[in-house]
């Protein structure tokens, strides 16, 4: 049985201003799984998850979710942005940041209700900062910001996360809670893809990987695609014995 | 309604109807925008004046406001560009419309009743002074009505956009991504404070708008953590703060807007110091803005 | 009127002159305001100027002096246009206030103070309070030899503190944080200030209160389009400020009853379309043709 990818991409361009960023990415998610975007520093990889999205408008290409485009199936996809766009002054709380996450969703005239709260509440157990539930946003540590991100693309139970770089400046207890999160829902059968910096932990967290630098250089099963050649091509390592390839193992 | 009762009024209605836009500016960074579109309405004001000659016609405001929307979008299309840099792109729009309209004034309105001094800090008690009659009964001043009309439209618009509005304005890449569409909530937004500027032009001119538009909300940012009460604060403010400022200007025999502002700063600077001694670790957003 | 008999009338060319050294100072200066991206910055010290002036007003005629002596009125505009910027510096920085919102607090709230004042001398009886309100919309048709003197000289003064600090200046531009580690941070911040203040300061009169941020931010917006080079954009901007002023009194003169502050900013503002459009290597333009070359290339690759 073939089922339809999560996500397909095919050709995808993107360019900010006239600099070239993406240039013909392919890119096939299987359903069930956590596929890593790994590369190195302006790569493109927050960029591919913004011109998969359509927030990024791109040069060329296609991209599909579950064989249908965004517009249709939206209420399937969440997205979780860098928590560095965001102003943390503003006057908001935990609950009602992750809240937000439901509001596409509700009728223009709806707010939020029973089931709303319900799936909240859920959320910021998941992500263990229902103790944190009342506190104004900028209360927060790096890791608990980026637990209520989470929290927010949780809410709304899409089938594929996109989530950019969910690991960044997060400390041990949140970076735990956050691989807890990403493994429960592996196990529910949604498919997950995350933009990763960290090679080191690479194979611990995905199954997949797509190895991006401006293009796809390699993707496919963690042990088919994350090798030394790939990884190498990728980063622009010329030496083979380079130190910093022992830590993908 | 005697005539100080209808002058107070239309002051605590025109709070009212600019806090509310105030409120999503402040926290859209776009405060200073205030002040390019109250600018940039001179234009449509005095075009809309040349066609109408009716200065409480809703043409005359629905022309203005979209000279004002020019700043919005002509400043919008400047940053896209990625050539002009910071905040600059409203610096360069608005004095230029704000000068087409000088010269619309001085060279074919010049018999027109467009005081060049009331454009930029109106005049309360010249608004209140027409009187609108209905069936030989007087109801008060022509403005009030009108301004009246603008809150009622801004409150609607802000209660049945609530939550869309709420998340475009804390992060409009997650908003889009629910399929949102930020652009049109923020252009919709900005034609409502280009109304509601067009609106209190006769009571309160271009520059003494923004004191309305952004002093309440600013000193309700500080006292406040979740939204829904930073508005209800900031109302409160608007609404104390015009009063006290009316009267304060009336016993001291001072331009009445130009007291409300003054007013408001000082209302500002009292939280803006009370709120100091809470604050001794400096918040990350603060620091990392700069 | 020809630019010769423009130029030969006394009173015209004080115009023509005071104009010109106010957007040669406003450009230049302009162009450390744009690039460090604080260009509505001048839009507050324009406001607070009201005050400044009118309360310097005040204070010269209860002490018996002239009170329509440019230096004094621009000495009290100084004072308070530089309180302004730095009460707007220190709310952003206190609190979480934005610096776009503190900015926009303390032009109102001074403005609305300029305000007061002026209902009190306009109420009062104090000699030479005519003309007082040329300060809104500005009126560049009176200005005496005295009035351009002072002007001169405090244009110079801050084109003078720029280049001796020029140093500096650039540095704090292009890097602000490894200018901060060797030391320069907030005072260079405060000499800019300064000497931003200064050269906005004197246009007010002439050019009104409002439209002083065209000078400051459309000749920098201008410049920048034709140059990568630091030194040569300060030039260029001063220069395209000078002609802008200069140019804009010409005309508006010709016009008759239009006041020259709205034309030299229409006059800026064409230069800077012009600029927008057609610099070549950094344009609207150029941007076309490069983005037109890309899509060619990666069609030519896929």
């Amino acid at each position: 049985m073939t089922e339809t990818p999560a996500c397909s991409v095919r050709g995808l361009s993107a360019a900010y201003g006239t600099t070239p960023v993406l240039r013909d990415v392919d890119l096939e998610v299987p359903r069930g799984v956590v596929l890593g975007v790994v590369g190195p520093n302006g790569a493109g990889k927050s960029t591919l998850l913004k011109a998969m999205l359509g927030l990024v408008p791109p040069l060329a290409g296609q991209v599909e979710f579950f064989g249908r485009p965004l517009s249709r199936v939206r209420a399937r996809v969440g997205f979780m942005p860098q928590a560095t766009t965001v102003d943390w002054d503003f006057p908001t709380t935990v609950r009602d940041v992750v809240t937000m996450g439901t509001y596409g969703f509700l009728g223009w005239l709806r707010r939020p209700g029973r089931v709303e709260r319900e799936r909240t509440g859920r959320a910021l157990e998941q992500c263990g900062i229902a103790d944190l539930a009342r506190r104004q946003i900028g209360e927060l540590s790096g890791g608990q910001r980026q637990r209520v991100f989470l929290a927010r693309t949780l809410v709304s139970e899409p089938d594929l996360y996109l989530m950019d770089e969910p690991f960044a400046g997060v400390d041990a207890r949140s970076q735990q809670a956050i691989v807890g999160v990403l493994h429960g829902l592996r196990q529910a059968g949604r498919t997950v893809v995350i933009v990763h910096h960290d090679l080191a932990t690479v194979r611990d967290y995905c199954d997949h990987v797509a190895l991006l630098n401006g293009t796809v250089v390699a993707s496919g099963p963690v042990d088919a695609a994350f090798t030394p050649e790939n990884v190498r091509r990728a980063y622009d390592v010329a030496t083979a014995d380079d130190p910093f390839l022992d830590v993908i193992g | 309604m005697s005539f100080l009762v209808g002058v107070v009024l239309l002051a605590v209605v025109t709070a009212v109807a600019c806090a509310l836009p105030g409120t999503f500016m402040v926290l859209r960074r776009s405060s200073m925008l205030v002040d390019g579109i109250s600018h940039a309405v001179l234009p449509g004001i005095v075009l809309g004046y040349f066609l109408t000659r009716n200065p409480d016609s809703p043409w005359l405001l629905l022309g203005a406001a979209l000279s004002g929307l020019l700043v919005v979008l002509g400043s919008e299309y400047l940053t896209r560009t990625g050539l002009i840099a910071g905040d600059a792109p409203q610096g360069l729009v608005f004095p230029a419309l704000f000068s087409v309209g000088v010269i619309l004034v001085s060279l074919e309105f010049s018999d027109v009743h467009l005081d060049t001094h009331t454009v930029l800090v109106g005049d309360l008690n010249l608004a209140g002074f027409r009187q609108l009659t209905v069936g030989g009964l007087d109801v008060g001043p022509a403005a009030l009505y009108v301004m009246a009309g603008v809150a009622v439209l801004n409150g609607a618009f802000v209660w049945l956009f609530y939550p869309r509005l709420k998340l475009a304005t804390f992060d409009p890449a997650f908003a889009r991504s629910l399929g949102i569409p930020t652009g049109l909530l923020n252009t919709a937004l900005m034609l409502l404070v280009a109304v509601t500027v067009t609106a209190a032009f006769n009571v309160a001119g271009a520059i003494l708008v923004i004191a309305l538009m952004v002093v309440p909300a600013a000193s309700a940012f500080l006292l406040t953590k979740r939204l829904s009460r930073m508005i209800a604060v900031t109302l409160v403010i608007a609404v104390g703060g015009s009063f006290a400022g009316f009267w304060l200007a009336y016993f001291l025999d001072a331009p009445t807007s130009a007291g409300m502002a003054v007013f408001q700063g000082i209302v500002f600077a009292a939280v803006f110091v009370a709120t100091q001694s809470r604050r001794t670790v400096p918040v990350g957003g603060a620091a990392a803005a700069r | 009127m020809n630019l010769f008999e423009f130029l030969g009338n006394h009173t015209y060319r004080m115009v023509f002159l005071g104009t010109a050294a106010i957007g040669l100072a406003s450009g230049a200066l302009g162009a450390f305001a744009y690039l460090r991206k604080r260009s509505l910055v001048s839009d507050v010290i324009s406001h607070a100027a009201l005050p400044g002036a009118l309360g310097a007003f005040l204070v010269a005629v209860l002490l018996g002096l002239d009170g329509r002596r440019l230096a004094l009125l621009l000495l009290g505009a100084l004072l308070v246009s530089g309180l302004a910027v730095a009460a707007s510096g220190h709310i952003a920085r206190a609190s979480k206030v934005r610096v776009d919102t503190a900015m926009a607090i303390v032009l109102t709230v001074f403005f609305g103070a300029g305000m007061l004042l002026m209902r009190v001398i306009s109420d009062g009886p104090y000699p030479g309070k005519g003309g007082i309100q040329d300060y809104l919309f500005g009126n560049a048709t009176v200005i005496t030899r005295a009035d351009l003197a002072t002007i001169v000289a405090v244009a110079a003064l801050a084109i003078g503190v720029m280049v001796v600090f020029w140093k500096e200046f650039s540095l704090r531009t292009f890097d602000p944080a490894h200018s901060a580690f060797l030391g320069f941070g907030r005072r260079v911040d405060g000499l800019m200030s300064v000497a931003l203040v200064l050269a906005v300061v004197i246009g007010v009169k002439a050019v009104g209160l409002v439209l002083m941020v065209a000078l400051v931010v459309t000749p920098a917006a201008a410049a920048r389009q034709w140059t990568r080079r630091l030194p040569t954009m300060v030039a260029l901007s001063a220069l395209i400020g000078a002609m802008g002023g200069g140019l804009g009194t010409y005309v508006s003169v010709n016009l008759g009853a239009v006041p020259p502050g709205p034309v030299v900013v229409l006059v800026l503002f064409t230069v800077f379309v012009v600029s927008l459009l057609l610099a070549p290597g950094r344009s609207v333009g150029h941007r076309l043709v490069q983005r037109a070359r890309v899509r060619r290339a990666l069609r030519e690759t896929a």
